[in-house]
């Protein structure tokens, strides 16, 4: 049976100090105006309860920006795999980027298996946080159908009148509820309050886009001549925000860090980006995607059209972050929209 | 490995870029393992008349400068053009904006003739240039990494993407968000988003991203109600010699 | 942060001994190595290798020997285009290098089994062509008709000359050859590799066109041979991107949904025709 419990209000400070207690919490924290970011707190005060989708993704603890993959030594050509993690908790994860961490665990588990990643994902704790209204505008968490919340987490909050509801949906989880012995079980009238806001939040939560969840694919697959992308590409700077912060991008390039000693370093691992000029670069020079058009279509090419061939499974959470950060004022829902109106 | 011989020159510059070596601390340590510094004016009184890397700071603004760091160039193996001013010219550019003559009479007053003076250059306009470390100041942990490309004989490139994905990997609000004008989306990354991670705006030290698109660029600066004049000065700021274009060797 | 080490890893790389170096022209140099341990590298025409240089980095190249000419080592030619592939160029015999792989799908050997076959191969594209040629040439009475369609810019930039004299001498091998520009030396065709296609007899129900070469090749080079009727599902290709991980992650090689390193870098045409940025 499903197991639900409930923390009051006034002891939610306590519950993240004793947390960060037992292991390193990071929680989404005010950074600016409207920009916040996940990092590590100790107590429930410096959290931001009401967030709007944090500048990184929580991806930056699952696939870290820059991650040692081998050291060696060239003298004796030794060469050793290394993993690197940190044992965690993430506090205050939103459906739509617990749908991106699911993303991630696809393509990392998808054979030849990728180790580091898996491993590290292990070492990951994660509680979910509901939103009970829109962040903001830019968001389309409807439409991609991740906004309630659908597992990927240990625990799950979700904020009602004078008390959190905490979905427990791993031992991991109950083994958090038993340790810190604040909660309490919840009782049918919690049950009743958070089916209320459930039925409420499908009221408030519309599908943003002018297109069904199930007919995005087709928009796509028949949009690549589109002129839409030859607008959006006179708008791009190229800039490489969008996939930076996007949950769902995973490229990374493949380097080499000499010590000093100039016989041992490491192989690292760090984020890449489509949207850089040499991405699509090959030895003789040619670029398989030199136009800006052809690597913003590309972008939208592995959230709507391609994941869906290989993983049955859209790549946009409908997050809203490649909308917040782009400087050029590239929409998803207006490009989304453009292309299935084009179609019509 | 047997040491390699290092020399370092100053132009026209303030030699805070040469100060940062000098605070490099432990890293600085290693670093000396495998170099030997024959010539550094800011922290020895020794002068060599050879070395194999020539560290350059500072731009070429005289015709006793062409003279001096041409014959560096044939002395030294690898030549690094370090900081701003050597390598894209530097705030001393800013000359440049002048008539050559009003600006000599406005700085030295009655004494102008007796100054020689040139339009500003970067070392890379005058001789060729190995590596470039540009920055204003140099942002160590790049300058430790062109070391180490000099020494293993491997380029070194200047990355050709905006400071923005460095910015936004550090998490900064954007300052566009509070209403501040910023350089990074057209300034070469590198330097770690260094300035904005400090709660500064970014200057535009490192130099323009080769392929900026200008039509974007338009909009955004619309979007942010900055005019193409301000943008101009602020890229004039460390950028001006870009004018003038490649190498000039005939002088 | 905790570092630990790991015992498994799709990026551990094995080391390669060059047993021989060999500048072949002003940019290619030939390297002929070994993997520690007499390890066979185990691999199929058409496939590539992830090769390193502690400190430097590491690139994609295709294995240009055949799996039939020896088990011991394995050749690859590697063109001076990057920082590695620079430091590459100053290896010599008896020092070490980084390999893992093989990586992706080759050319389906046993499929083309019993069937004529036609190799076109512009500039590099003799490297990755050359294994599947020697491989054979090396099983030839499994094969039926065998044409080899050669182009490469001057005399000069023609590699791995004696072999390709020796494909030419055979009797079972039909053989012609094409410069971009020729040298006063030059006594054979002049003009586009496609310019050797149409005089080419082929028995087309029965006939396998396996092509290589710079991406802009292929458009005309596939043109041709449409005209000529080759079946779409008997036009194979080999198509370069710059792999970095060569396990299906890191996007470099993306064409649609496929990750060229290991669903291809060899495909049919009809597998590839319509992709967006395939060609």
């Amino acid at each position: 049976m499903e197991k639900y419990v409930v923390l009051k209000k006034k002891d939610f400070n306590d519950f993240i100090a004793k947390l960060a207690l037992m292991q390193t919490v990071v929680a989404p924290v005010k950074k600016g105006k409207k920009s916040f970011a996940f990092q590590e707190v100790t107590t429930g005060k410096e959290i931001a309860l009401q967030y709007i989708p944090t500048i990184l993704p929580p991806k930056k603890y699952f696939m870290p920006q820059q991650e040692t993959i081998m050291k060696f030594n060239k003298a004796k050509f030794e060469w050793t795999p290394v993993l690197e993690y940190n044992e965690i908790t993430i506090f205050g994860v939103h459906t739509c980027d617990l749908a991106g961490i699911q993303c991630l665990n696809m393509v990392f588990t998808n054979k030849p298996k990728d180790i580091n990643y898996i491993v590290r994902k292990d070492k990951i704790t994660i509680i979910g946080f509901e939103c009970n209204a829109y962040c903001d505008e830019f968001a389309s968490c409807a439409a991609m159908d991740n906004h309630i919340p659908n597992g990927g987490y240990d625990l799950f909050f979700t904020e009602l009148n004078d008390s959190f509801i905490i979905h427990v949906n791993t031992l991991m989880g109950e083994k958090i509820i038993e340790e810190i012995s604040l909660f309490s079980k919840a009782n049918d009238d919690n049950l009743k309050e958070l089916e209320e806001l459930r039925t409420k939040k499908r009221e408030i939560f519309k599908n943003e886009l002018n297109t069904k969840h199930s007919d995005l694919k087709a928009v796509f697959e028949n949009s690549f001549n589109s002129k839409v992308w030859k607008d959006i590409g006179a708008k791009c700077v190229a800039c490489g925000n969008c996939t930076n912060v996007c949950p769902t991008c995973y490229c990374f390039d493949i380097k080499d860090e000499m010590n000093l000693d100039f016989n041992t370093g490491s192989r690292i691992r760090v984020w890449d980006s489509c949207q850089n000029e040499d991405f699509a670069k090959v030895a003789g020079g040619e670029s398989f995607r030199e136009e800006r058009a052809n690597r913003q279509k590309h972008r939208y090419m592995r959230k709507f059209n391609y994941p869906v061939d290989k993983f049955s499974r859209y790549f946009c959470t409908g997050c809203g972050r490649c909308t917040r950060t782009c400087m050029a004022q590239i929409k998803l829902k207006e490009t989304v929209n453009a292309l299935a109106e084009e179609k019509k | 490995m047997k040491k390699v011989k290092v020399a370092f020159f100053d132009f026209t510059c303030c030699e805070g870029c040469q100060l940062q070596v000098a605070n490099m601390g432990e890293t600085l340590l290693d670093v000396l393992d495998l170099i030997d510094v024959v010539e550094f004016r800011e922290v020895m009184s020794e002068k060599s008349s050879t070395y194999d890397v020539a560290i350059v700071e500072g731009s070429i603004t005289t015709h006793h400068a062409i003279e001096r760091i041409k014959k560096i160039r044939k002395t030294a193996k690898v030549l690094i053009a370090f900081g701003s001013c050597a390598a894209i010219g530097g705030i001393n550019g800013m000359k440049n904006n002048f008539d050559l003559t009003d600006i000599r009479e406005y700085v030295y007053q009655k004494d102008a003739k007796h100054f020689d003076t040139i339009p500003t250059r970067a070392v890379h306009q005058v001789v060729p240039v190995d590596y470039f470390v540009p920055g204003c100041p140099v942002y160590i942990p790049e300058f430790v990494k062109v070391l180490k490309s000099a020494l293993m004989g491997i380029a070194y490139n200047v990355p050709d993407n905006a400071v923005c994905v460095e910015c936004k990997l550090n998490e900064n609000e954007c300052m566009y968000d509070k209403g501040i004008a910023c350089m990074g989306p057209v300034t070469r990354a590198g330097c770690n988003s260094w300035c904005i991670n400090n709660g500064n705006i970014c200057y535009g030290c490192r130099g323009i991203v080769s392929n900026p698109a200008e039509k974007g660029q338009k909009d955004i600066m619309e979007k942010y109600n900055i005019s193409l004049e301000w943008i101009e000065n602020k890229i004039n700021m460390y950028n001006k010699p870009r004018e003038l274009g490649e190498l000039k060797t005939n002088e | 942060m905790i570092q630990v080490p790991l015992k498994e890893s799709e990026y551990i790389v094995k080391k390669g001994t060059i047993i021989r170096a060999k500048k072949m022209t002003a940019l290619e140099k030939f390297f002929e190595i070994s993997l520690a341990g007499s390890e066979v590298l185990d691999h199929e025409p058409g496939q590539f290798v992830m090769i390193s240089i502690p400190g430097i980095g590491e690139a994609p190249i295709s294995v240009s020997s055949s799996p039939t000419t020896k088990r011991s080592s394995f050749e690859l030619v590697v063109r001076n285009s990057g920082i590695l592939t620079k430091a590459l160029h100053n290896l010599e015999a008896g020092d070490v290098v980084g390999i893992r792989g093989p990586f992706g799908h080759g050319f389906p050997t046993n499929i083309l089994e019993g069937n004529d076959l036609l190799f076109v191969a512009g500039g590099l594209g003799i490297v990755p062509l050359r294994s599947l040629i020697n491989f054979v040439i090396d099983n030839r009475r499994d094969y039926g008709k065998v044409n080899i369609l050669l182009g490469c810019k001057t005399p000069r930039d023609m590699l791995f000359g004696d072999e390709v004299k020796q494909w030419e001498e055979r009797l079972d091998v039909n053989f012609q050859c094409t410069v971009d520009r020729s040298d006063p030396d030059w006594k054979g065709n002049v003009g586009l590799i496609t310019s050797l296609i149409p005089g080419v007899n082929l028995d087309i129900a029965r006939t396998f066109a396996i092509v290589v070469g710079p991406p802009i090749m292929y458009k005309f080079v596939i043109a041709e041979l449409l005209k000529k009727n080759i079946p779409e599902r008997q036009i194979l290709l080999s198509l370069e991107r710059h792999m970095k991980c060569g396990v299906g992650k890191c996007g470099h090689c993306q064409i649609g949904e496929h990750y060229c390193c290991q669903d291809g870098p060899v495909y049919s045409y009809d597998q590839i025709k319509g992709k967006h940025e395939a060609l």
